[in-house]
């Protein structure tokens, strides 16, 4: 049973996360008013169908709006957390020309992503053991391979510390 | 205690004006995308504030710009307005400065030269054509 809608991909996990366009910190709002009819138009129609959901998916803080037949002619407008306004005319265009205009201008460029993401990586490090908010393992005996728990086996008398320090005392 | 600072999720919103009853203070509605965790589909979610509006200049109907406040004013406004985006009835548009109805412009532009009735005897003193030769240079060549 296939899903329903027109484009219902667009409704999908996979296509949210696809998105391209992350902002900067300082967007706060994106207004975009285009129109509904209208041959110039057609790119602002088309971004707005198929990557404002992309967009929102990547960016949930940004306040994003839509007006209908407002001017006439289409156009984006970012709103900036240090008052400052972004204009963006997207008459004629397509809307893939849209989107990397707007990843140009507005968005993380792709080191800055990379290096986020690497930041990331090493808050969790596979070498690090701690608690499980900021490691991945607490312990090496949650490690397939290594000695068990002793909580859940007991150890071999051999590895125990009493037998040891017993051992240590009767040889000095 | 008109001291008390504020945390408030969004510095900047924009909205639209549905209520200006109020003594300096408009109350507008500001609509966020929010996914519906089943249908994976963005829609519309409206929260309304109340916003400090000294000069008491919004209409029902405006598109605003609001602005956190740093101290909150009572106990429900904590936002301030910023400036009107759009005002109703009177959208300016932002590429050319003019003012515009819908999609129509509300003066014809001006800048385009629209085609006028011109008289046929008009145009025919613009071409300027006379029996006398106007070059003497011009001669077709004779073998």
């Amino acid at each position: 049973m296939p899903m329903k809608g027109r484009y219902p991909i667009r409704r999908t996990l996979e296509y949210l996360q696809k998105g391209d366009i992350i902002f900067k910190k300082k967007v706060k709002i994106m207004t975009v008013n285009y129109n509904t009819h209208g041959e110039l138009g057609e790119g602002a129609r088309k971004f707005v169908f198929f990557n404002i959901p992309q967009i929102q998916y990547k960016n949930p803080w940004v306040q994003i709006m839509m007006f209908k037949n407002m001017t006439p002619s289409p156009f984006l407008k970012f709103y900036l957390d240090d008052g400052e306004q972004v204009l963006v005319d997207v008459e004629g265009k397509d809307c893939k020309q849209i989107s990397q205009h707007v990843k140009k201008i507005l968005g993380k460029s792709d080191e800055v992503l990379h290096a986020e993401a690497q930041a990331e990586m090493q808050a969790s490090h596979p070498a690090n053991f701690g608690p499980k908010k900021y490691c991945l393992r607490e312990c090496i005996c949650e490690v397939a391979g290594q000695v068990p728990c002793p909580s859940t086996k007991p150890l071999p008398k051999e590895m125990t510390g009493k037998y040891r320090a017993k051992m240590a005392q009767s040889q000095d | 205690m008109s001291g008390r600072k504020i945390m408030v999720h969004a510095t900047w919103a924009i909205g639209k004006v549905i209520g200006t009853k109020m003594q300096k203070t408009a109350k507008v509605r500001v609509t966020r995308l929010v996914l519906d965790p089943n249908l994976l589909k963005y829609y519309n979610k409206r929260k309304t504030y109340f916003v400090h509006d000294s000069l008491e200049q919004c209409t029902v109907g405006d598109i605003v710009l609001i602005k956190a406040l740093s101290v909150t004013r009572s106990k429900h406004v904590k936002h301030e307005l910023s400036e009107i985006v759009y005002k109703v009835g009177r959208v300016v548009d932002p590429l050319t400065g003019k003012s515009v109805a819908g999609t129509e412009f509300v003066e014809p532009l001006s800048d385009l030269v629209l085609e006028e009735n011109i008289s046929l005897s008009d145009k025919l003193t613009e071409l300027n054509i006379s029996a006398a030769s106007d070059s003497p240079s011009v001669q077709t060549p004779t073998s």
